[in-house]
């Protein structure tokens, strides 16, 4: 299996290059079941973590046990925004976002009870990987939605073109598939 | 904003006043959210370690609310784990698929796990983890989904019971929650 060697906040990962769709491999990192990994991102995460923010907010769910480990160095609470209304939720908001690498439409939702933490606050978005972007516009514009001000995005990797909207510890190409 | 009932839960020396929902007619639950509290995640964490079986050598655990949880266990106890998915993802190579035979709270019925995460579980002892428990649906097909990658279960372990076990298997909670 073709993989991709990278080094992140001193720790060295070999990602496995995956096939994600029509003429295009992508190289997969994953901080779900990686805590040495996560922990180390978190730290140096948190030195660049923009001034004034008050909260911070994750998309569901590969970048959950990153927030959770952010938040525990800066003292921020965080907010999951889940790709699924849940029965339980109260008055929740959600977002139509279409994503440009599988064409499908994905649904970002923030309960109720999430809204109330993230009105007239400064917020970080935190992700593992911004690649296309879809997924982190539509994030920004839901916290907008509910009053949220995003002054900083915070990712593991940019992938495929450069961005300068994003604070991203390492960038990632793309990848043909193997044949 | 309409006032909320509330309902105290208490995980070793933190409390929280959580919000009562109705997930049936006249059936309501306490809503224990793990995701966002850092604090309860950390003492939960404290207290599943205690009861971690000591031949454990993976935890295996599942997307979403339980996520933190897990990161933070496996943190104290130096182990490995492994998060089966609830979607299928584009880059999951022959997966393995295991339905959920009951539904809670409306989660997904169906749990995926990437081939190169399952050959991590093979021949290991597996505890599972969850933040809550409650007709144990999706605990069983957890610990049916280890078995199918070849691990062995050594151990079920979650912070809360809900309502009345139906769980056939051993589980081991902190705290039991009613059902009201």
């Amino acid at each position: 299996m073709k993989t991709y060697p990278v080094e992140i906040a001193g720790v060295r990962r070999e990602l496995p290059v995956v096939q994600v769709g029509e003429g295009v491999a992508v190289a997969l990192l994953n901080l779900l079941g990686d805590p040495e990994l996560t922990e180390a991102v978190a730290e140096e995460m948190a030195r660049r973590l923009p001034e004034g923010a008050e909260v911070l907010v994750t998309p569901e769910v590969k970048a959950v046990p990153l927030a959770h480990a952010l938040a525990v160095r800066t003292g921020l609470p965080y907010v999951v925004a889940r790709k699924t209304v849940k029965p339980y939720m109260i008055r929740p908001v959600t977002r139509e976002v279409i994503s440009i690498t599988t064409g499908k439409p994905q649904t970002l939702v923030l309960d109720g009870a999430d809204v109330e933490r993230i009105r007239r606050k400064n917020v970080v978005i935190v992700d593992d990987v911004v690649s296309t972007g879809s997924t982190l516009k539509g994030l920004r514009e839901l916290i907008e939605s509910v009053g949220g001000r995003v002054v900083g995005v915070l990712a593991v990797f940019t992938e495929g073109s450069p961005r300068n909207d994003v604070t991203a510890l390492g960038h990632l190409p793309l990848f043909k598939p193997e044949q | 904003m309409t006032t909320l009932e509330t309902y105290p839960i208490t995980v070793g020396n933190v409390t929280r006043h959580v919000p009562l929902v109705e997930t049936l007619p006249g059936m309501r639950i306490p809503l224990v959210e793990f995701l966002g509290d850092p604090e309860l995640v950390e003492e939960a964490a404290k207290l599943l370690l205690e009861k971690l079986p000591e031949e454990t050598e993976l935890l295996f655990s599942l997307e979403c609310s339980s996520v933190p949880l897990v990161h933070r266990l496996a943190q104290l106890s130096d182990l490995p784990y492994v998060v089966a998915r609830k979607r299928r993802r584009a880059y999951m190579d022959d997966p393995l698929i295991q339905e959920v035979p009951s539904l809670t709270l409306g989660a997904s019925d169906t749990l995926w796990l990437d081939r190169r995460w399952a050959e991590r579980i093979m021949n290991q002892k597996v505890t599972l983890v969850m933040d809550v428990v409650s007709s144990g649906g999706t605990m069983k097909a957890l610990d049916r989904l280890a078995h199918r990658a070849g691990g062995q279960v050594v151990g079920r372990l979650t912070v809360f019971q809900q309502g009345k076990r139906e769980f056939n298997g051993e589980l081991v909670y902190l705290y039991e929650i009613p059902i009201l």
